[in-house]
C-alpha cells in the first residue's frame, strides 16, 4: 500500500491504538498470536487507509471512520430468532461465544478463543497484504468466534446460522470454516444488534475436493454502526460455494469478499443484494483469484440506492497465467432512486492467460420508464409499480438460490427493508 | 479460424523489431545544460523570447512539482526517473524561427520526408514557393496520396516549421507552434492556457508546465469550419532529451477543426520521456475532432529503451452543444501513461472515445478515458479495444462520472480486448461514478453484445458468426481510421487491419 506519512493521527485511530494497549491483557492467545496482534497494530499505526490507497478509492476509511466506541463490558446482546426454522444456532452476543452449542453428527463446533489460547489458529491471522485494513484491526482485536468443521461426507439437512449479534461497543470476531471432502452444507452469517458499535468479523472458509456450500450473509446493522467484515474462501477441486451477500443495514459497511479457486473444476458464485437508505456508506469490494485451470466463476450484483446512501462494488476478476480455460462473468446493476444517492462502481479484470472467457458489464440507471408506464397503464398506481418494479430487480437475484425455505426467509427480509424505506 | 490466424499473423508483424523510424539524424543541436532548476527554466524562456507572465507562470509550475510525488497508480513498472540527467531543451541550430520553408535546414527537410510528412510537397503544390517541372515529378505521388494537410513539424524542443499558414490566416485561422502564440497571441494563450489542465493538474503535467518547449497553437474563431486538416508531427532525434510539447486548440462558437498528430523518435537504448499536455477548448457548438496515431519508438525485443509516454490530453466541452472527439491509435512507446479526457460542462455537449491500442515486446499500456458529465442532457461514448501480444501488459482505465447536477447523464462504454500468447496481460479497470438519478451508464466488456441486429443481419446471408462478428468490428475500426487524413490512415491501417473476435473483457 502506498501509505503515505500521515501528518496526524485522527481520533479514530488514536482511539484504536489507546485500546489495544488498555485491552493487550485481556486478549487471548499464545506468544504466537500475540505476535501477530502486534503487527497488525503496527498497520493501523502506519494509519488507516485513504482513497489514495487504490482497493479504498470509494472508502476513505481514515475519513469516514471519525468516532469508534470504547468497549463496553456491560452491554448485552440477546439471540434471535434464526431465519429458517430449524436452523442450528450458534451465536456470538457482544464479541463472545456461547459455551452451549447445538449437536450435530459431523459437525463439530470449538470456541475460537480455546484456539487462540493454544496457538493453533495462528497461522490464519496474517492480513492480505499491507492494503488489508480490516484483517489487521481483526488480527489486533479478535477475542472469540468459532471454529467450525464439517466432517468429509456430512451432508447437513438444515442450516447452520451464526449469529454475530452486538449491543454497542467494539466486538472483533473470526469464523474459521472447513468443509470436508463431499460434504454438503448451508451457512448463514448473521450480522445484525442494536448499538452504534463498531464490529469487525472475518470469516475463513476452505472447501475440500467436491464440497458444496452455500453461504449467505445477511448484514442487519442498524444505521448507527460501523461493520467491518471479510469473507475470504479456499475452494477445492469440483467443490462449488455459492455467496450470497445482503447488506441492509449499517452507518458505514464494508464487506470485503476473497475468493481462490484451488482445484481444477471448482465453481464461484457471487450473488449480491445491497439495499441502501438514509446517510450511509456501503462497499462490497471483491477479489477473486482464479489459479488453477478449468474452473469457473460468476457474479451478480443488484443495488438500490435511496436517501443519501453512498454505494460502492469494487469486484476485480485475476485470471492467472496457468489458469486457461477460466470461465468468468461478473454483472453489477444499480438502480439509482434518489438525488442525493450515489453508487461508484470499479469493475475489473486481469488477465493473464489467453484462452479464457471473461466479462463483465456494470450499469446505473433509474427505473424504466416503459416498464413504469406498462404497469400504471394498466391501473397500478405510480408509488407501488415503483415498488414492484424495484423488488423483482432484487428479488431476481434471489429467486436463483433455488432452495425454498431460505428464498422465502430472504424475501421476508427484503419485505422488512421495502416497508422500513419504502 | 482464419479470421483469428490473420489477426495474430497480423500483430506479429508490428513486431518490436521491425519498427522503421528508428533511424537518427546528425543535426547541430542547441542544447540547455543538463537537468532541472529554476534557472533552466529561466534559460528556456529565454530562448523562447517570452514575456515575463509567462516565465512567472512557468516558476509557479516548477515550484510547485517540486512538491509532487511521482504518480504510482497506474499498473505501470519502471525505474526511477532522474530528471537531472535529461536535457530539457534541445533545438536545431539553425533555425532562429524560419519564416519560410526555404530557411529550413535541408537536412531537418529529409528527415520527415523520410518520415512520409511532405513538408515542401505541400506548399509546392499550394503555390507557396515556385518550383522548377522536375521537381514536382518527384514528389507528385506523395501529393496525391496525402490531400491537403497543414503541418506544424516539431523536433525535439521547437517547432521548426509549419505550413499553410497564409491560407490558413485568410480563414481566420491561427495555426503555429505555442511559442510564436505566446508572442504574437499573448491575450489568446493567457486566457486559456492551463485552463482545462491547471498547472496543479498532476506530477507530469506540472512538469510540463514548467518545462515546455513547443508545441501548436490553434485558434478557429466563431463561425469558420477550419478548412483543412491540421497537424503536427512530433519528433524526438537527440540523445538523452526530454520532449515537453503543449497544444493548445481553441474553437469559438459554431467553430470546426480536425486535428491530428504524429511522432516517431529513433531506436536508442536507453528511455526518453516525453511529457506533453494537450488542452482543447470548444465553446457553444464548436466540434473538436483530435486523432493520434502514436508510433514512438516501443524499445527492442528484451524491452531495452523506448519512449516513455506520459501524456496529459484534456478537453474541455466549454459551450453548449459542443462536442469533442479523441481518436488514438496507440502502437508506439515502452511505457504508456495517457488518458484523453472530456470534460462534458455545457448543456447538451457531447464527448467521445475511440481507442485502439496494439501492445508488444515488453510494452507496458495504461491508456482509457474519463467523461466527467457536468452539464444537462450530455452524452459520452466510449469504445476501447486493447489488443495485447508478445510480454506486454495492456491495461484500460476509464472514468465516468455524472455530477449531482447532470441530468439525463447518457455513457455508453464498450471495452473488448484480445491477449495473444499467454505471456501477456490485459487488464481493464472502469470507473463509473453516479451521483445523479437520471444518469444512464452502461459498461460492457463482451463481444457477443455489440449490435446483436448487425450480427443477425451478416448471419442471415450465410456468413459464419465468427466472420461475422470480425466484419463488424473491422468496419467499425475502418470507420475510425477513415475519419484519419490520408497519409496517417495509410500508416494506421496497416497496424491494425485487425479483427477482433475471440476477445476478452
Amino acid at each position: 500500500m502506498n501509505m503515505h506519512a500521515q501528518p496526524q493521527r485522527t481520533p479514530a485511530e488514536t482511539a484504536l491504538i489507546d485500546a489495544f494497549g488498555d485491552r493487550l491483557s485481556l486478549l487471548p492467545g499464545d506468544g504466537a498470536v500475540m505476535l501477530k496482534r502486534d503487527d497488525a497494530i503496527e498497520t493501523i499505526k502506519h494509519g488507516l487507509p485513504t482513497r489514495r490507497v487504490e482497493s479504498w478509492h470509494y472508502t476513505d476509511l481514515r475519513r469516514l471512520l471519525n468516532t469508534v466506541p470504547d468497549f463496553d463490558p456491560a452491554a448485552m446482546a440477546k439471540a434471535i430468532a434464526p431465519i429458517v426454522e430449524g436452523s442450528a444456532v450458534v451465536s456470538i452476543l457482544n464479541g463472545k461465544s456461547d459455551a452451549k452449542v447445538p449437536v450435530l453428527e459431523g459437525v463439530t463446533f470449538q470456541r475460537l478463543s480455546e484456539k487462540l489460547i493454544d496457538g493453533s489458529i495462528a497461522p490464519g491471522l496474517d492480513p492480505y497484504g499491507s492494503d488489508d485494513a480490516i484483517g489487521a484491526l481483526n488480527t489486533a482485536f479478535v477475542a472469540d468466534g468459532y471454529f467450525i468443521d464439517i466432517a468429509d461426507g456430512t451432508k447437513l439437512e438444515k442450516p447452520i446460522e451464526l449469529q454475530n449479534l452486538q449491543a454497542g461497543g467494539q466486538t472483533h470476531v473470526r469464523l474459521p470454516v472447513r468443509v470436508g471432502a463431499g460434504a454438503k452444507a448451508v451457512i448463514v452469517e448473521r450480522q445484525t444488534g442494536d448499538g452504534a458499535a463498531l464490529s469487525s468479523s472475518v470469516s475463513q472458509i476452505v472447501l475440500d475436493e467436491g464440497a458444496e456450500v452455500t453461504w449467505l450473509v445477511v448484514q442487519e446493522q442498524p444505521e448507527t454502526a460501523t461493520h467491518l467484515a471479510q469473507f475470504k474462501a479456499h475452494i477445492g477441486k469440483n467443490a462449488k460455494l455459492t455467496l450470497f451477500v445482503m447488506n441492509a443495514g449499517g452507518k458505514l459497511v464494508r464487506q470485503e469478499i476473497m475468493v481462490r479457486t484451488t482445484g481444477e473444476g471448482a465453481d464461484f458464485k457471487l450473488r449480491g443484494i445491497n439495499l441502501l437508505a438514509g446517510d450511509t456508506h456501503t462497499d462490497v469490494t471483491m477479489v477473486l483469484d482464479h489459479a488453477v485451470p478449468h474452473t469457473t466463476s460468476t457474479e451478480v450484483i443488484r443495488n438500490v440506492v435511496t436517501g443519501k446512501a453512498r454505494g460502492v462494488f469494487q469486484g476485480r476478476i485475476n485470471v492467472h497465467q496457468y489458469a486457461q480455460k477460466t470461465n468468468a462473468k461478473m454483472a453489477c446493476n444499480t438502480l439509482l432512486l434518489s438525488d442525493d444517492g450515489e453508487f461508484s462502481t470499479k469493475p475489473e479484470l486481469e488477465i493473464f492467460a489467453d484462452d479464457v472467457i471473461c466479462g463483465h458489464g456494470a450499469t446505473v440507471t433509474e427505473i424504466d420508464h416503459d416498464h413504469l408506464f406498462y404497469l400504471m397503464a394498466r391501473g397500478v398506481d405510480e408509488k407501488s409499480a415503483r415498488g414492484l418494479l424495484v423488488k423483482a430487480f432484487v428479488a431476481e437475484v434471489i429467486e436463483e438460490l433455488e432452495d425454498e425455505a431460505i428464498v422465502e426467509a430472504l424475501e421476508a427480509r427484503l419485505d422488512d427493508w421495502f416497508v422500513a424505506h419504502g | 479460424m482464419p479470421a483469428v490466424q490473420d489477426t495474430i499473423d497480423r500483430v506479429r508483424k508490428i513486431d518490436v523489431d521491425q519498427y522503421k523510424y528508428g533511424f537518427q539524424t546528425e543535426i547541430a543541436m542547441d542544447k540547455a545544460p543538463k537537468g532541472l532548476s529554476e534557472d533552466i527554466i529561466r534559460f528556456i524562456s529565454a530562448k523562447k523570447d517570452e514575456p515575463s507572465w509567462m516565465l512567472e507562470w512557468r516558476l509557479e509550475a516548477y515550484r510547485r512539482w517540486l512538491t509532487l510525488d511521482e504518480p504510482t497508480w497506474a499498473r505501470v513498472h519502471y525505474p526511477k526517473i532522474d530528471f537531472q540527467d535529461i536535457y530539457f531543451y534541445a533545438a536545431p541550430k539553425s533555425t532562429p524561427g524560419p519564416t519560410s520553408l526555404s530557411d529550413v535546414d535541408p537536412e531537418l527537410l529529409k528527415v520527415y520526408e523520410k518520415l512520409g510528412i511532405p513538408l515542401r510537397e505541400q506548399e509546392i503544390l499550394a503555390g507557396v514557393q515556385k518550383t522548377d517541372a522536375s521537381e514536382l515529378e518527384e514528389v507528385s505521388d506523395n501529393v496525391y496520396k496525402s490531400g491537403r494537410v497543414a503541418v506544424d513539424a516539431v523536433f525535439d524542443s521547437v517547432s521548426v516549421v509549419t505550413t499553410f499558414k497564409k491560407e490558413l490566416a485568410q480563414a481566420g485561422v491561427i495555426f503555429c507552434s505555442i511559442s510564436e502564440a505566446i508572442r504574437e497571441h499573448p491575450e489568446l494563450v493567457q486566457k486559456y492556457l492551463g485552463s482545462v489542465v491547471p498547472t496543479s493538474d498532476n506530477y507530469y503535467a506540472t512538469l510540463n508546465s514548467a518545462v515546455f518547449t513547443d508545441g501548436s497553437f490553434v485558434f478557429v474563431p466563431k463561425g469558420v469550419r477550419c478548412p483543412m486538416e491540421l497537424s503536427t508531427y512530433f519528433r524526438m532525434n537527440e540523445k538523452n532529451t526530454g520532449q515537453f510539447e503543449r497544444t493548445l486548440i481553441i474553437a469559438e462558437e459554431g467553430a470546426y477543426v480536425s486535428y491530428l498528430e504524429g511522432c516517431t523518435a529513433p531506436q536508442r537504448d536507453e528511455n526518453q520521456l516525453h511529457a506533453a499536455v494537450v488542452e482543447l477548448v470548444a465553446l457553444d457548438d464548436a466540434e473538436i475532432k483530435y486523432s493520434t496515431v502514436q508510433n514512438w519508438y516501443p524499445g527492442d525485443a528484451e524491452g531495452k529503451g523506448g519512449i516513455y509516454n506520459f501524456v496529459t490530453k484534456r478537453g474541455d466541452c466549454r459551450g453548449d452543444r459542443s462536442k469533442i472527439s479523441w481518436t488514438q491509435v496507440e502502437t508506439g512507446s515502452a511505457i504508456t501513461w495517457k488518458y484523453p479526457s472530456c470534460i462534458l460542462r455545457g448543456d447538451d455537449s457531447q464527448g467521445e472515445f475511440y481507442s485502439i491500442a496494439v501492445s508488444n515486446g515488453y510494452q507496458q499500456v495504461d491508456s482509457g478515458t474519463k467523461m466527467i458529465h457536468l452539464g444537462k442532457n450530455t452524452s459520452s461514448r466510449i469504445i476501447s479495444k486493447g489488443i495485447a501480444a508478445g510480454f506486454s501488459q495492456n491495461t484500460y482505465r476509464g472514468q465516468v462520472s455524472a455530477h449531482r447536477k447532470a441530468t439525463n447523464a447518457r455513457n455508453f462504454t464498450n471495452c473488448d480486448s484480445l491477449l495473444i500468447g499467454d505471456q501477456c496481460g490485459a487488464h481493464t479497470v472502469p470507473y463509473m461514478e453516479a451521483k445523479n438519478s437520471t444518469a444512464q451508464f452502461e459498461h460492457e466488456a463482451t463481444t457477443s453484445k455489440i449490435s446483436e441486429d448487425q450480427k443477425f443481419y451478416v448471419m442471415q446471408r450465410g456468413i459464419p458468426e465468427e466472420e461475422a462478428i470480425a466484419l463488424i468490428v473491422n468496419g467499425f475500426v475502418k470507420d475510425v481510421i477513415q475519419q484519419l487524413p490520408m497519409e496517417f490512415a495509410v500508416e494506421a491501417q496497416k497496424l491494425i487491419g485487425i479483427s477482433l473476435e475471440g476477445s476478452v473483457g
